[in-house]
């Protein structure tokens, strides 16, 4: 915290519009969040589903697409998470605990979505309560309340030697560190050890459960539908997983440089580098995998996958796949991060990784809602689709909390690393 | 006569009027081959089990004998046989299922009107639908009526992968539906290959039809009352059950009783003498999306 108040030392005027600009972003943050309260009031308690424009061929729409979304963030922005706690990747320390923040967000903000997906939320504990094996979808509830408990006690480990720092001091801040380290006065080398190691473990057992259990599970919770060709094949899960470790580590890269901006600090390009051009092998990857699985759909020749294929690539909706997941989430943030002179420049590197967080929306949909348009017997009628107003709003709204908190926690918690700062900041000074 | 006089029929006038064309039994008795004492001892003592004097596993056991003397390898029931009371027992009981001849199908929509009238299903949803798909052009066309029910799977992917255990597949091979527990995540409508599951969305005929809230049908033989906004089954998924209210009371579902031109029958797939099974094993038969191992306990007659 003494970045920050030398800042407001020696610059008055940054500081002062530093301010400003984070009360617009607060105000128009809770403006989105309290429309999208008053939608899910309105629409979701008071008409239940009927607020939506799902129907009875296309049950799964908009919220689902999201839900999916922000499970491939948090799962992503976790595994990023691993290379710094389970393989002892320091480079990328700096990311570390601000990506496992983001993963608990985005993973709260999944579940909400899925929520509200939900018909009957006085059922909701059934899930829980009445577990069928077989069911892809209830493994992943259970999956997911271990996962999120699983975050929650890794972020806390990760963050315990500068919670005993902030501890000290005498505001709201410190009182609530003193609260969470049981009044834990020093932070010996002792300690550090033994922490090092727990994190070392958690992140061990997050990756099997984030790739098996959170995201691969996701992913087969879709892939295992045979009523839906287009979603049935193994390769599914693992475009998944590997659009989640897209997204993901756009989501840290965007982070990352963005709070550098805005807080005014000399952001570590190095690291910055090297997490754009993962994101480029990832894309890579991706690209592979969506390939072989377009070419294997269409040389299947069953009629309803290269219908649904056909409605991807050749329908109204189609600007969606082509302008959003092949654009914006594979070719363009592709090329951005190959060319030597982009590759370089940090705002390029942001502006792919935005690309590729706006792109990986549209990835999403085209998951979801294409194949339900699809009939599933010949002379049932053309699902239509497009998520209505209420929908949008709630979306937004939800979006908006995911925001919120994810702020809050920034500004309660330790996020950023004490030291490494003074260091990094050092360095290139 | 009756008809013109100023008094009521009495019972007894009725028996009278009844013994003029009801032929007599002992001589009707006489042109069968077979014991007619039996018979009548058998007509008697089944009279009181329906009653309730005597217990259908004690009339069995009385006429077991005689009937195997009588009727020798035709004879096919007794108390170990599958009987609808002794469904409870694991793997006896009728097993449901349904054969729809396609040719003889008129695509009148009797079916579908039938199946909405008796399950009173709310508007958008239907348990039952005709598809019609025209092949050709006109003058060299032919025009193909798919009545499409709840194929009533044997292996049901909705089942497979239902997060609560709400929907589960009876003994008597129909899937039902625990609204009771269904959660509303509509996995199982994504997952159901044939489109066989609808959502209740909370929509009524109220507008239209003054009354429609005021009785629900009595779906799983529950009776659930009035129809009321955010009451069990709104929000949650609904299908085809076989008429399973219709079946307890020991009558076919409403779309195999109207279907005007007898293309439908329903019966004990478990029996290999059921007219069901009959049809079933014609070379005429055929499923939908046999490939994808489903077992659809409908058939359809091409």
């Amino acid at each position: 915290m003494s970045t920050k108040a030398n800042l407001a030392n020696n610059m008055l005027t940054p500081e002062h519009k530093k301010r400003k600009l984070e009360k617009i972003y607060w105000i128009s943050l809770f403006i989105v969040f309290g429309i999208g309260v008053y939608s899910i009031i309105t629409g979701y308690f008071m008409q239940g589903m009927e607020s939506t424009y799902l129907s009875n061929i296309v049950p799964w729409g908009g919220w689902i697409a999201f839900y999916i979304y922000f499970i491939g963030l948090s799962a992503g922005s976790f595994l990023l998470s691993t290379l710094v706690y389970g393989f002892g990747m320091e480079k990328f320390e700096k990311i570390g605990r601000a990506a496992l923040l983001s993963a608990i967000v985005c993973m709260i903000t999944g579940i909400l979505f899925v929520f509200l997906d939900i018909g009957r939320p006085d059922h909701v504990m059934n899930a829980v309560i009445y577990w069928n094996v077989t069911s892809t979808m209830s493994w992943e509830i259970h999956f997911y309340i271990v996962y999120l408990i699983l975050l929650v006690v890794e972020l806390y480990f990760s963050m315990r030697n500068d919670l005993v720092k902030v501890a000290k001091s005498k505001n709201f801040k410190g009182k609530l560190s003193r609260f969470l380290i049981f009044n834990k006065q020093e932070y010996t080398d002792i300690d550090k050890g033994k922490d090092k190691k727990r994190l070392k473990i958690m992140g061990i057992i997050g990756i099997p459960l984030a790739i098996f259990g959170v995201h691969g599970g996701t992913g087969s919770i879709f892939a295992v539908l045979k009523a839906q060709p287009y979603l049935n094949s193994a390769l599914f899960p693992l475009i998944f997983i590997i659009s989640a470790l897209v997204s993901g580590t756009a989501l840290s890269i965007a982070i990352y440089v963005i709070k550098c901006k805005v807080k005014k600090q000399q952001a570590d390009h190095s690291m910055i580098r090297s997490l754009g051009s993962m994101l480029a092998l990832f894309i890579g990857i991706e690209i592979i995998m969506v390939w072989y699985e377009f070419l294997v759909g269409f040389y299947g020749l069953e009629h309803e996958e290269i219908g649904t294929l056909q409605l991807i690539m050749g329908s109204p909706y189609s600007w969606s796949f082509w302008i959003f997941q092949m654009g914006f989430a594979l070719l363009f943030p592709l090329i951005l991060l190959v060319i030597k002179k982009t590759r370089e420049s940090i705002n390029w590197i942001l502006g792919a990784s935005v690309m590729v967080l706006i792109g990986v929306v549209g990835v999403r949909f085209n998951m979801v809602i294409p194949t339900l348009i699809m009939p599933k017997i010949d002379g049932m009628p053309y699902g239509n689709y497009y998520m209505n107003l209420s929908e949008w709003l709630t979306s937004f709204g939800v979006i908006a909390m995911c925001l919120i908190l994810y702020t809050i926690g920034e500004k309660l918690f330790p996020i950023d690393e004490l030291d490494s700062h003074e260091k990094g900041v050092s360095k290139h000074e | 006569m009756a008809i013109h006089s100023k008094s009521y029929l009495q019972p007894e006038d009725y028996s009278k009027l009844a013994d003029q064309f009801v032929p007599n039994s002992d001589k009707v008795l006489a042109t069968s081959p077979y014991d007619s004492e039996l018979g009548k001892n058998m007509a008697r003592d089944a009279r009181k089990v329906i009653n309730g004097k005597l217990k259908i596993e004690d009339f069995h056991r009385v006429y077991s004998a005689s009937l195997i003397k009588e009727f020798g390898d035709q004879y096919a029931s007794g108390p170990t046989e599958p009987g609808r009371n002794s469904s409870t027992s694991a793997g006896t009981g009728p097993k449901w299922g349904m054969v729809i001849d396609l040719k003889k199908c008129v695509g009148c929509d009797t079916c579908t009107v039938s199946c909405k009238a008796e399950n009173r299903t709310p508007p958008g949803m239907s348990y039952n639908v005709v598809l019609e798909t025209i092949k050709g052009d006109y003058p060299n066309f032919s025009i193909t009526n798919l009545p499409k029910p709840c194929m009533q799977c044997d292996n049901p992917p909705c089942v497979q992968v239902c997060p609560t255990r709400a929907t589960y597949k009876m003994e008597n091979g129909i899937v039902i539906i625990d609204n009771d527990r269904c959660i509303g995540c509509r996995y199982c409508m994504v997952a159901c290959p044939y489109g066989s599951r609808s959502y209740d969305f909370g929509n009524s005929y109220e507008q239209e039809m003054v009354g429609y809230n005021d009785v629900t049908s009595p779906e799983y033989g529950i009776e659930r009352g009035k129809r009321k906004k955010g009451a069990v089954p709104e929000e949650t998924v609904r299908k085809c059950s076989f008429c399973y209210h219709r079946l307890q009371r020991g009558e076919e579902p409403a779309c195999v009783e109207t279907c005007i031109g007898d293309a439908r029958y329903f019966g004990d797939m478990s029996d290999p003498n059921s007219v069901v099974s009959k049809l079933a094993a014609s070379p005429r038969a055929f499923r939908l999306k046999e490939e994808l191992g489903t077992k659809p306990r409908v058939v359809y007659l091409r």
